[in-house]
């Protein structure tokens, strides 16, 4: 492989390297100087989470080629402040609680130092837009925009020092605001994600996925692959020694595609090599030989007679149906004044936590197969595991790294089999870190759901009856539909005290990417149809949107749709305070249009606009001529 | 993954040219490289082994701006943030500040060269329109033997079509030349899937001048991306305007005139409805902005809605 010689000083400190030319800044700070402060959400600019300084300018080293910045001064995270201490920055987002799964936060930190560099006044919009080239999804800007406010006025003198060292003193924890333990491993950016972390003698792994839907699998030829220079082991479902199938629920996907594949991407083999250019270039060299099957991407289409079976044990593609009945809603539609009927839809949608899905396994020095990842599941994941690899759990350890963003998204086994069996053949640690496409071509998403609801209302706005049929497109494995099933079935028909209601929640197997657990699990979709339909409502009967709401608000004592009685419940509480911090302005949804004087108020977003510092510098010149 | 065997750095113009003569085939051009190294990834072209990358923005040549004449001169190694940090390029090129703050974010603008967004070419690059209206030429270089040769040609002549440019084998882009435009006011229009980091899905550049009395349009600039295989000037709105009386009328009827052009083959009466509005928005803004030649004339926005 052909090198050169890079010159840079990094953090104060003159480093001398050996390169590899077409490398990239981000790989040669955290490859070959162990900087991993700064790391890779996205590889392609949008993130911000590799951002560093170079001579001074803050850039995103993804796309910087490292011989590039030959010469150059640079600063990563981890050179903002002394060893051991913490810039007011950092200090000041401990503080606001501007940390939470803390993977975008050394870029932000960094976005933020940029911000103020530039601009020691930069009022609100100005740092909004500063930092708008940086990322979040769980944190939340607020905090952040919160902690980079009192920043810049303790540093510009506005506000003393100790407003960001003293706390106000608390009585208990809850309702207080709590400093996070884990928050000063983050701001400086010396937490370690599971992609950050090497081990001696560590391969790197790259995985060979299915381009078809649907398809047999004739013959997998992993002989050229294998003997090429560098590769340590090819891992195909031959490798797995025990009964192989994991899945939240039920246990339908192979740690590597047996037989068949049934969506595109779905992992094939993998490789383990010395190098990740190595074990790219492996995957091409492995020969699969497939023939493609019928596959269907609808579930209506995959619960139809004669449509292409997905699984075996599954009879018209069916994951799961939860059915729950209570009363009659023969009976509850027949005492309506006005029954309203809708379908609704909801798409797919990615988690797209900040962190892509990486793993570390090897086998220890007892034999303990140990997979270090940031599951969110990790004894589950164990106890599949050590039946997959026919090992007692004893010699089964999970290590459940920092989680760079879940939001259900990494509770699917999906890569740490693979990683284990690996670490098996080769008995050497190996590491896989996913690229954002393959996260997102490859990982679980938000189950799309189709759902049909027909409910009964009184003139005053009284549900009589409610009933609901969703069909849900749970993808090519079961992962956690079951589950997300039941959750629909159980939250269908909202806070509502409803006599009659009968719900049916189905998750059918199609070719598409596998659906799984995503924040809410299920509830969001059937309540987008329930709450839509309650918008109707109050439209046809000429209500207020929150009056049809309390009217029908289960209250102590209430039975829910699955029977089980209350003894206290707070939706009505909720709901006044939504209405009392809304400055809702009573009245029925339609017809009042302009006239509503609720609208723009305190509290509400205006249009985003950007251009902050260019308005401020017009204000100056204005200023100037009127002087 | 973009690879490769060797990372070239020219210094000069003439030493650039002589690398992209001997470089292998196969060897690519790179600037800033926000283009490059995205295109190198999974989904498009995926991994991209190159024999050199020959990295363009050290030639000392393309360094840095001038303001002389009436023109601007702008080396292919500038990259955005200076069209917002800049306080005479700013007065110089009025559009080009609100371009730059819709561009992708302030650590892309850092990198990314004006050059490499005019030769990649992209329909919605954000440059193109701005530097439409700013009458912009390109300068390129070239070797005859063993001199460097130049010729230069009308941005608008120079991009031909989506990624297609008259760039020929073996030449670069030296710099962009444009005409100042002071005293005019400037906008750009920018709509996308969110707010930053966002490729346009329609964008209008605007420059506009006022006739010394404040009353009417003395010149009147305008230029739009994403409706179309490449960005134009709206010739036939100029004309309309140029002269006219400042009114909500004349601007409204130069917009439903530029929605007829909308040349896209998707979502076309979406591109129609912003296109209509973002003519309206980009002369609004531009005038507002305009530096009006008599002091104390009400506010050029208020006299549209007047
Ligand atoms: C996150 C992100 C956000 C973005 N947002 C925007 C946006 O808002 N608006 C927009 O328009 N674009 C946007 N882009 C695209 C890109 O940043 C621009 O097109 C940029 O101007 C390209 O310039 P560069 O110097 O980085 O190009 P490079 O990738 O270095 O080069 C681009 C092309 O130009 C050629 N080239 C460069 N310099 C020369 C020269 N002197 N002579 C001959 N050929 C040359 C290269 O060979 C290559 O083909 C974005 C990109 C990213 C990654």
């Amino acid at each position: 492989m052909p090198e050169q010689v890079l010159e840079l000083t990094v953090n104060g400190r003159k480093q001398k390297k050996i390169a590899k030319p077409g490398a990239r800044l981000l790989d040669f700070l955290r490859d070959e100087l162990n900087l991993t402060g700064a790391k890779e959400g996205c590889g392609a600019g949008e993130c911000g989470t590799c951002s560093v300084f170079v001579d001074g300018k803050l850039v995103k080293s993804c796309l910087m080629p490292a011989m590039k910045a030959d010469g150059a001064t640079i600063e990563t995270v981890e050179g903002l402040a002394n060893k051991g201490e913490l810039t007011p920055l950092q200090r000041a987002f401990h503080k606001t609680g501007a940390s939470q799964c803390g993977y975008c936060i050394p870029g932000m930190v960094m976005a933020a130092t940029s911000a103020l560099r530039e601009n020691p006044f930069a009022d609100r919009e100005e740092i909004k837009e500063r930092l708008g080239g940086n990322i979040c999804r769980c944190t939340g800007y607020q905090k952040i925009f919160e902690a980079v406010e009192l920043a810049r006025d303790v540093m510009n003198g506005r506000l003393p020092a100790t407003a960001i060292d003293v706390d106000e003193k608390a009585e208990k924890y809850i309702g207080a605001n709590v400093r996070r333990l884990d928050a000063p491993s983050k701001v400086s950016g010396s937490l370690r994600y599971a992609g950050d972390m090497t081990m001696p003698g560590m391969l790197h792994m790259q995985v060979l996925r299915s381009p078809h839907a649907h398809a047999k699998i004739l013959s997998i030829d992993t002989s050229e692959a294998e003997a090429l220079e560098g590769v340590e082991c090819v891992v195909t479902h031959e490798d797995v020694p025990g009964e192989d199938g994991f899945g939240v629920f039920v246990h339908d996907q192979p740690i590597m595609a047996r037989d068949k594949v049934r969506y595109v991407g779905e992992a094939v083999a993998a490789v383990a090599a010395e190098d990740l250019a190595t074990a790219r270039k492996a995957l091409g060299l492995i020969r699969v030989e497939y023939e493609e099957l019928p596959a269907v991407f609808d579930p209506f289409e995959a619960m139809k007679p004669g449509a292409p079976k997905i699984h075996d044990y599954a009879d018209g593609n069916l994951t799961k149906h939860i059915p729950i009945r209570k009363g009659d809603v023969e009976n509850g539609f027949a005492e309506a004044d006005v029954i309203i009927e809708e379908t609704y839809s909801t798409q797919a949608v990615e988690h797209a936590y900040l962190e892509p899905e990486a793993g570390l396994a090897y086998v220890d020095h007892d034999g303990v197969v140990t997979v270090l990842s940031p599951s969110q599941n990790i004894t589950h994941h164990r106890h599949m595991l050590s039946k997959i690899i026919a090992k007692p759990i004893n010699k089964v350890r999970f290590i459940m790294s920092a989680v760079g963003g879940g939001f259900g998204g990494k509770e699917d086994m999906i890569y740490q089999g693979m990683l284990a069996l690996a670490a098996m053949k080769t008995m050497r640690p190996v590491r896989l870190v996913f690229t954002r496409e393959e996260s997102i071509a490859t990982t679980a998403k938000r189950h799309p759901f189709t759902t049909r609801l027909k409910v009964g209302f009184k003139k005053d706005g009284r549900i009589t009856a409610a009933e609901m049929e969703a069909v849900a497109d749970g993808g090519a494995y079961g992962l956690s539909t079951e589950g997300v099933m039941r959750k629909a079935a159980i939250l269908s028909c909202g806070p509502y005290d409803i006599a009659n209601v009968k719900v049916d929640t189905r998750g059918i197997y199609t070719n598409n990417t596998p659906s799984g657990a995503f924040r809410t699990f299920g509830g969001m979709q059937v309540q987008f149809a329930m709450e839509s339909h309650m918008d109707l409502a109050a439209e046809r009967l000429g209500l207020d949107p929150f009056e049809i709401r309390y009217l029908n608000a289960m209250r102590d004592g209430a039975v829910t749709h699955t029977q089980q009685k209350l003894d206290s419940v707070s939706a009505t509480r909720v709901m006044e305070a939504a209405e009392k911090a809304s400055n809702w302005e009573r009245g029925v949804p339609n017809g009042r249009g302009a006239t509503r004087s609720d609208l723009g108020g305190p509290g509400t977003r205006k249009a985003c606009t950007l251009g902050a510092r260019l308005a401020e510098q017009a204000d100056h010149r204005v200023e100037e001529e009127v002087a | 993954m973009l690879s490769c065997d060797d990372y070239l750095k020219p210094k000069s113009l003439k030493e650039a040219l002589q690398a992209v003569a001997q470089a292998p085939a196969g060897s690519r051009v790179i600037a800033g490289g926000t283009d490059t190294l995205p295109w190198a990834r999974e989904g498009r072209a995926g991994d991209v082994h190159v024999p050199a990358l020959i990295d363009v923005t050290k030639v000392a040549e393309f360094q840095g701006t001038r303001i002389e004449n009436g023109r601007c001169r702008i080396g292919a190694a500038v990259p955005y943030q200076p069209f917002l940090d800049d306080v005479s390029l700013r007065a110089a090129l009025p559009c080009m500040p609100y371009c730059a703050i819709w561009f992708a974010d302030d650590q892309i603008r850092e990198q990314a060269t004006l050059a490499g967004n005019i030769v990649n070419a992209s329909p919605v690059a954000d440059g193109t329109p701005a530097l439409l209206t700013l009458n912009a030429e390109v300068e390129l270089a070239r070797l005859e033997g063993d001199e460097v040769a130049f010729r230069r040609m009308k941005l608008a002549e120079f991009i031909t079509g989506p990624g297609r440019t008259q760039l020929m084998p073996g030449e670069l882009v030296a710099a962009i030349e444009c005409e100042t435009a002071e005293g005019y006011g400037g906008s750009f229009e920018k709509v996308g899937a969110r707010r930053s980091l966002v490729i346009s899905s329609v964008c209008v550049a605007g420059l506009v001048k006022t006739s010394e009395d404040g009353r009417s349009f003395a010149d009147v600039r305008l230029a739009a991306g994403g409706v179309g295989p490449v960005a134009f000037r709206f010739d036939d709105i100029e004309d309309e305007l140029v002269g006219a009386e400042i009114s909500e009328a004349a601007v409204e009827k130069a917009a439903d005139h530029a929605a007829r052009r909308v040349a896209s083959r998707s979502r076309v009466e979406y591109r129609r409805e912003v296109i209509r509005g973002f003519v309206i928005r980009a002369v609004e803004d531009a005038l507002a902005r305009a530096r009006p030649a008599i002091p104390h004339t009400p506010s050029l926005k208020e006299a549209i809605h007047a």
